[in-house]
């Protein structure tokens, strides 16, 4: 019997997006529930960052809808879409290096309407991350890779985020500390808070998340339930390693069997 | 040279360090902020010092006052500034050569207004603390440099103070290190560079008062300065305050003691050989060399 789908946070409806001539997402549509865990996969280049860029607003699209709790947000400016507390912790974490680790977060509370409840997020966040709280008045910079993505993490919390756009939470730490960084998304997932997940750690994403997409070249090609999709012949055998003889061998307009 | 005549230099090195670093922050700010190289600056420094002129001439306002009123004036200045001409420029990680050649532009038109109002007659501002002296023992030091020394002092601490304690002084640290984080959290990079060009305008204003005060001034003035606000934020590093503070120091230090080896009259090019030599040797300037801990905006 199927569970009753929760309303949709975040709805894609269309998404084109152009860097100059050259076009990345060709009318891409994707739909986030509400308290779930939904991931993007897909190789490098198929336009997964672009989507979040897209989604948080640093990126106009030249097409389609984006649709936050039933508003359409596509025209607002990265500031104002910040407001209705959506946080993107991108790919490659963008600190600030030369800020020190408690302004780095406090600057995730930027918005005026966040700032009276700073002190109070940043307890929250300290409580999260004892580590972060011993450093916090060292600069970003210092930090080691595994505290960088605690504070990244950590400053997309402070905005209260109803929808948390995680990109590539694990790119280039250690295995040790990437079990460590997917315990706290777990965690970030119990306090209720609706993720949108990018990352090439297939495994750990569809692990990790209720439902996924599989994006190639601009196009969603495949999507699922994550334990549907883990056992796909196509993600088995393009990212899983089910079949390294030819990997990518499928055509991405051709999506594969579950 | 006796140990005192060194003190004296060192103490006018310092004193001159003060107004070098007001005049060269507002570049830095701009530039970290907007990747724009306000070579404006010098009309704006111009036109501080005949804010001062006119204040004193025609209310005997005294200087160092006018030149705290000059913030807020050229503070809107530049926004209105920033509003009409720059925020059409293209957006850009560094520096274009449109923005060039709108501040090169802004610069002879701010000239030849001053060549319009003020003529190309020489001024000065004659207050009755020009010529006084202050005698600290055998070191004497003109009471003018000190006020103007310590209401540089002053300014510079009020932005240390502004852009590490406020919101707005995190919003432009963030856009300087890192633009795009900056707008990712929600900060508003239009209304920022706004604020941050008003900023820097509203420096250029104060540093031309004070420098009024020292130096006779025509609406070239301020050209020397700007060619001297260069070498300062290159040696700083251009990105970051304390960097120009430093900055600001060297090059004071240099001129100063290039007194002793160099005749008066090839000071100008000491700045000059100094950029050459930090551009070959040191080119994230001196600031760089430990900017991973220093480096504040």
């Amino acid at each position: 019997m199927p569970e009753p789908v929760p309303a949709p946070i975040l709805e894609l409806q269309d998404l084109e997006v152009s860097y100059g001539a050259v076009q990345v997402l060709w009318g891409i549509s994707l739909s986030v529930s509400k308290g779930q865990v939904v991931c993007i996969i897909g190789p490098n280049g198929a336009g997964k960052t672009t989507t979040l860029n897209a989604i948080i607003g640093v990126l106009k699209p030249t097409r389609g809808r984006i649709i936050l709790e039933g508003q359409d947000i596509a025209g607002l400016p990265p500031h104002q879409r910040v407001q209705r507390h959506i946080a993107l912790v991108p790919e490659g974490r963008h600190l600030w290096p030369g800020m020190s680790v408690e302004d780095n977060l406090m600057m995730g509370a930027f918005p005026p309407a966040f700032r009276p409840r700073v002190a109070h997020n940043l307890e929250g966040v300290y409580g999260m991350f004892p580590r972060l709280k011993e450093r916090r008045h060292q600069l970003a910079g210092t930090l080691s890779g595994g505290e960088q993505q605690m504070c990244a993490l950590g400053r997309g919390l402070m905005a209260e985020p109803h929808l948390l756009l995680l990109d590539e939470p694990s790119l280039g730490l250690a295995p040790i500390l990437v079990d460590e960084i997917f315990q706290f998304v777990a965690e970030i997932v119990k306090h209720g808070v609706t993720i949108l997940l990018v990352a090439q750690n297939i495994d750990y994403a569809l692990q990790v998340s209720d439902y996924g997409y599989v994006m190639e070249t601009g196009h969603i090609v495949l999507q699922g339930a994550s334990d549907m999709l883990l056992n796909n012949q196509h993600v088995q055998q393009a990212y899983l390693g089910g079949s390294i003889e030819e990997p990518g061998a499928y055509p991405a307009s051709q999506p594969a069997q579950g | 040279m006796t140990f005192v005549d060194f003190l004296n230099l060192l103490i006018a090195a310092l004193l001159l360090a003060g107004i070098y670093a007001v005049m060269s922050v507002g570049m830095t700010v701009i530039y970290g902020v907007m990747k724009i190289v306000n070579l404006a600056h010098a009309g704006f420094m111009m036109m501080g010092a005949y804010f001062a002129y006119e204040l004193y001439q025609r209310l005997h306002l005294d200087p160092i006052l006018a030149a705290l009123l000059a913030f807020p004036f050229f503070f809107l200045v530049g926004v209105a500034v920033h509003w009409l001409l720059v925020r059409w420029l293209p957006h850009s990680d560094r520096p274009t050569l449109q923005s060039l050649l709108l501040m090169f532009g802004l610069w002879l038109v701010l000239q030849n207004i001053g060549y319009l109002i003020w003529g190309n007659t020489d001024r000065s501002i004659l207050s009755p603390r020009t010529l006084a002296l202050v005698h600290l023992g055998p070191i004497i030091i003109s009471s003018l440099r000190l006020v103007v020394f310590v209401a540089a002092a002053g300014c510079m601490a009020v932005l240390e103070i502004a852009l590490s304690r406020t919101w707005f002084g995190r919003s432009v640290r963030a856009l300087i290190q890192n633009r795009y984080a900056g707008r990712i959290v929600g900060v508003d990079d239009e209304k920022t560079a706004r604020l941050t060009f008003g900023m820097g305008i509203a420096f250029a204003g104060v540093a031309g008062a004070l420098l009024a005060t020292l130096y006779s001034f025509d609406p070239d003035f301020g050209r020397p300065f700007l060619l001297r606000a260069f070498v300062i934020i290159v040696l700083g590093g251009l990105e970051s305050v304390s960097g120009v503070a430093l900055g600001a120091l060297i090059l004071a230090l240099v001129e100063t003691f290039s007194i002793l080896f160099v005749p008066a009259s090839y000071q100008p090019a000491i700045s000059f050989a100094l950029l050459v030599v930090v551009l070959v040797v040191l080119p994230g300037g001196i600031a760089g060399l430990w900017a991973k801990r220093r480096r504040l905006a």
